[in-house]
């Protein structure tokens, strides 16, 4: 549960966010593809998937919804930051590879920098999701306002 | 089937009310496996943000009949008001973008949700790139 309240007002630049992990199923893409209507043969047709383009790489078989891999840095920044990542969250990311039902995902952040006005601190964080095999496959930066009183 | 070389910056590609009911939140939130579970002060469920993003995209995947093979490229967002499960917003899609690059269309697409008295709850643009 986040308690919207208790939003972490202290973070520092260099400050690690909680880290998500999960592994990705071919059901659990399914269930994305129903909830949020996208329904591309890439993620649930493994004939079709095979052999398809992903920018230079050919794909080996369905991939996760980018979208749906996204969904764990916002789960992050709910948890480090709570109802302001909610009502001032700003996020910038480029989906830079594929990610394979089967394998697991880390969804991870730090503190870039912190500005500090009168009333609140804008922090920003690089963010990004990397694969058990180093691989990086969401990369970018999120920024928070914090009240001061938060 | 859509000529998409015709798209215009500027087009309106979708406007559709979205309303975040707790069965369409639940099955985003299971098929995510969210832990967060975000709540107002008074205790009430709210949408994660995202959940808004990805249910306002799957309007314009629709009015864009996207073809299979698209990719995701990039995606930007800012949110600006929290939402509790129930409400209602206005979503609009326009394009921002259209261009050919190394063999794939490339579209820009600028996002918007606002809540009932017009405040902006979500912006965004989303990259997406069409083989062609």
């Amino acid at each position: 549960m986040c308690h919207i309240r208790k939003a972490n007002s202290s973070m520092q630049q260099g400050d690690a966010l909680p880290t998500i992990e999960k592994k990705i199923s071919q059901a659990q893409v399914e269930r994305y593809a129903e909830a949020a209507g996208d329904f591309n043969p890439i993620h649930i047709d493994p004939d079709f998937a095979t052999g398809a383009q992903f920018g230079g790489a050919v794909l080996e078989g369905t991939i996760a919804h980018g979208m749906m891999i996204l969904a764990s840095v916002s789960e992050m920044l709910t948890l480090a930051f709570g109802e302001r990542w909610l009502d001032s969250g700003r996020l910038k990311v480029r989906f830079r590879g594929p990610v394979y039902p089967g394998e697991t995902i880390s969804a991870f952040g730090n503190v870039k920098s912190v500005n500090e006005t009168d009333e609140c601190r804008n922090v920003v964080c690089a963010v990004g999701v990397r694969k058990q095999n180093g691989e990086i496959v969401i990369s970018g930066d999120a920024a928070v306002s914090v009240a001061l009183d938060g | 089937m859509i000529d998409y070389s015709t798209l215009q910056p500027g087009q309106r590609l979708s406007h559709e009310l979205l309303t975040l009911d707790a069965d369409s939140i639940a099955a985003y939130v299971d098929a995510v496996s969210d832990s967060s579970r975000p709540v107002s002060a008074e205790g009430a469920p709210l949408a994660p943000p995202m959940a808004i993003a990805a249910l306002a995209l799957s309007a314009v995947i629709n009015a864009l009949q996207i073809p299979g093979g698209t990719i995701h490229a990039g995606q930007e967002l800012e949110f600006g008001k929290a939402m509790p499960v129930g409400a209602t917003l206005t979503c609009n899609a326009t394009l921002a973008q259209n261009s050919m690059r190394r063999g794939w269309r490339f579209l820009v697409v600028n996002l918007t949700a606002a809540d009932s008295g017009g405040n902006a709850v979500m912006s965004g643009k989303s990259t997406i790139m069409l083989p062609e």
